[in-house]
C-alpha cells in the first residue's frame, strides 16, 4: 500500500534525523526542566498544594515543550529546500501529513514519559500505583495536539514570525484538549474511578478524530506551493 | 480590468441596508431604553442586554459567514470572496470584543464582578483569540493568494473547533444565565423581547452594511495595487527600451 509506505518513510526519516542530531527531544526536555524550575520557585508549595496543581503544571509544561517540537517539525525542512522536495514528491499529501503527525506524536509522547517522573519526584507528590489510565490520557491529548499542531506547523513555516505565530494560533485551538487533559489527568492521578472523568476522555477522542480528518483534508491547501 | 459585478450589486443596495440598520437601531434603542419596562430582578440594568445580546449574536453570525466564505474560497478561488472573508473577520473581532466589553459592564452590577471564567465568557474569549490570530496571519504572508488560502484554512479549523470549545468549557464550569431565546422556546417577557429582536435585526443589518463597505474597500485597494504594479512595470519596460 503506497500511502502506508509513505507514512512509514516519513516517520523513519524524522526518527533517523532525530537519532543522529538529537536536537528536538533534547531541547524539549531541557526546556521542560527549566519550566519545572520556574514552577518550583513561582509557587512555594507543600505536598498537598503540589498535588492539587500537579495536573495543571504538567499540561502547561507539555503544551509549551510540544510547541518546540512542532515548530521544528517543519522549519527543519527549510534547510536544503527539503520542504520543496516534499511539496514536489509524487506521493499523497495526506500520507505526508499522517507521517508527520506520527513523528511529532512520537517525539512529544517520549518527552512526556521522560518528564512525568521528574514532576512526581521533584514536587514530591504521592500518586497512585496504577498509571495505565494516565497513559491513555497522555496518548489521547498528545494525539490531539499533534493533529492540529502538525497542520499549523506546516502553515506557519511559510509566514513571517513563524516561531511566534505557531503558539499564538495553536493554543486557542487546543483549549478543549487542555481542559480535558487537565481534568482527566487530575482524575487519573487521584485514582478516581474512570466513570468520573470518562466524558473528558470521550471529548479528547472526539477532538482527535475530528481534527485528524479536517487537518488531513486541509493539509493539501497548506502544502500547495 | 472591470469592477467585479458583485461590487456593482453591493453599490446598488448598500444604501438600503444601511438605512434599514439605522431605522431598526433607532426603533430598537427607543423601545429598549424608553418603551420597555425595567426587569423585575435586575431593574434598569437589564437594558444593556439590548446591546450585548445582539452584538454577541451578530459576532457568531459573522463567524458562520466567515467559515462559509472560506470553504467557498477554497472551492472557487474567487478573490472577492477572500476580500469578504477578510472584512468579516475584522468586523467579527470588533463585535466579539464589544460583546465581551458590554458583558463585563453588565456583569459588574449583576454578578458583582467584572470578569469570571464562566463558560460563555471563556468561549467568547477563545473565539476572539482565534479571530485575532487569523487577522495576524493575514498581515504576515507576502503572497496574496497564499494569504487568502492560509486564512481560509484557519477559519475553517476554528469554525470546526467552536462547538467543541463551547462544550468543553460548558462542562468545565457554568455560571452564565441560560440563553433566553433558543429553539425550544422563549423564556423572556414579551415587553423585553420586542426591542431585543429589533436590535438583533438592526445589528445584523449594521454588520452587513459595514461588511459591504469594507469588502469594497479591500477589493478596490487590491485593484489599485494591481494597477500600480502594472504602471510601474510599464515604466520600467519603457525606460529599458529608451
Amino acid at each position: 500500500m503506497a500511502p502506508f509506505r509513505t507514512i512509514r518513510w516519513m516517520v523513519w526519516k524524522d526518527l533517523v534525523i532525530e537519532l543522529r542530531s538529537r536536537e528536538t527531544i533534547a531541547s524539549m526536555v531541557f526546556f521542560a526542566l527549566i519550566v519545572i524550575l520556574i514552577f518550583s520557585f513561582s509557587f512555594s508549595m507543600d505536598q498537598q498544594a503540589a498535588h492539587d496543581v500537579l495536573a495543571g503544571m504538567i499540561w502547561v509544561a507539555f503544551a509549551f515543550t510540544g510547541m518546540i517540537g512542532l515548530g521544528r517539525s517543519f522549519s527543519a525542512e527549510l534547510q536544503n529546500d527539503c520542504l520543496e522536495a516534499l511539496q514536489m514528491a509524487p506521493v499523497s499529501r495526506g500520507a505526508l501529513y499522517l507521517g508527520k503527525v506520527a513523528a511529532n506524536f512520537a517525539f512529544m509522547f517520549v518527552v512526556e514519559l521522560l518528564l512525568f517522573p521528574m514532576f512526581v519526584i521533584l514536587f514530591n507528590v504521592d500518586i497512585v500505583e496504577d498509571l495505565s489510565l494516565l497513559l491513555v490520557v497522555f496518548f489521547l491529548a498528545t494525539a490531539g495536539l499533534a493533529a492540529v499542531g502538525t497542520l499549523f506547523s506546516a502553515l506557519t513555516v511559510h509566514i513571517r514570525a513563524r516561531e511566534v505565530m505557531l503558539p499564538i494560533l495553536l493554543l486557542p485551538m487546543v483549549v478543549p484538549v487542555m481542559i480535558a487533559a487537565v481534568e482527566a489527568t487530575k482524575g487519573a492521578l487521584n485514582g478516581d474511578p474512570v466513570s468520573f472523568y470518562r466524558p473528558w476522555l470521550e471529548l479528547l477522542a472526539i477532538f482527535d478524530v475530528v481534527f485528524t480528518i479536517v487537518s488531513f483534508w486541509m493539509f493539501d491547501f497548506v502544502m500547495d506551493a | 480590468m472591470t469592477i467585479h459585478r458583485v461590487i456593482r450589486h453591493v453599490q446598488r443596495y448598500q444604501g438600503w441596508v444601511g438605512g434599514g440598520a439605522g431605522l431598526c437601531l433607532a426603533v430598537g434603542l427607543y423601545l429598549g431604553l424608553l418603551g420597555s419596562p425595567p426587569d423585575y430582578y435586575q431593574g434598569e440594568v437589564v437594558r444593556i442586554m439590548y446591546i450585548h445580546v445582539p452584538l454577541a449574536h451578530t459576532a457568531l453570525l459573522g463567524y458562520t459567514v466567515l467559515a462559509g466564505g472560506s470553504v467557498w474560497y477554497l472551492w472557487k478561488r474567487d478573490p472577492i470572496v477572500d476580500n469578504m472573508c477578510h472584512a468579516v473577520a475584522a468586523l467579527s473581532a470588533c463585535f466579539t470584543a464589544l460583546a465581551l466589553l458590554t458583558g463585563m459592564i453588565w456583569g459588574k452590577p449583576t454578578w458583582d464582578t467584572w470578569w469570571t471564567w464562566d463558560a460563555r465568557l471563556t468561549s467568547f474569549t477563545v473565539l476572539l483569540l482565534i479571530l485575532l490570530g487569523y487577522l495576524m496571519v493575514r498581515t504576515m504572508v507576502d503572497d496574496l493568494e497564499k494569504e487568502a488560502r492560509y486564512g481560509a484554512v484557519l477559519a475553517i479549523l476554528g469554525f470546526v473547533d467552536l462547538p467543541i470549545i463551547h462544550f468543553s468549557v460548558e462542562w468545565w464550569r457554568t455560571l452564565h444565565q441560560p440563553q433566553s431565546i433558543s429553539l425550544r422556546g422563549v423564556s423572556i417577557a414579551s415587553g423585553l423581547l420586542a426591542p431585543l429582536v429589533v436590535m438583533s435585526i438592526g445589528m445584523s443589518l449594521l454588520f452587513s452594511y459595514m461588511l459591504m463597505i469594507r469588502t469594497q474597500l479591500l477589493y478596490l485597494n487590491r485593484l489599485l495595487d494591481a494597477k500600480k504594479g502594472r504602471l510601474l512595470h510599464q515604466f520600467h519596460v519603457s525606460k529599458a527600451d529608451s
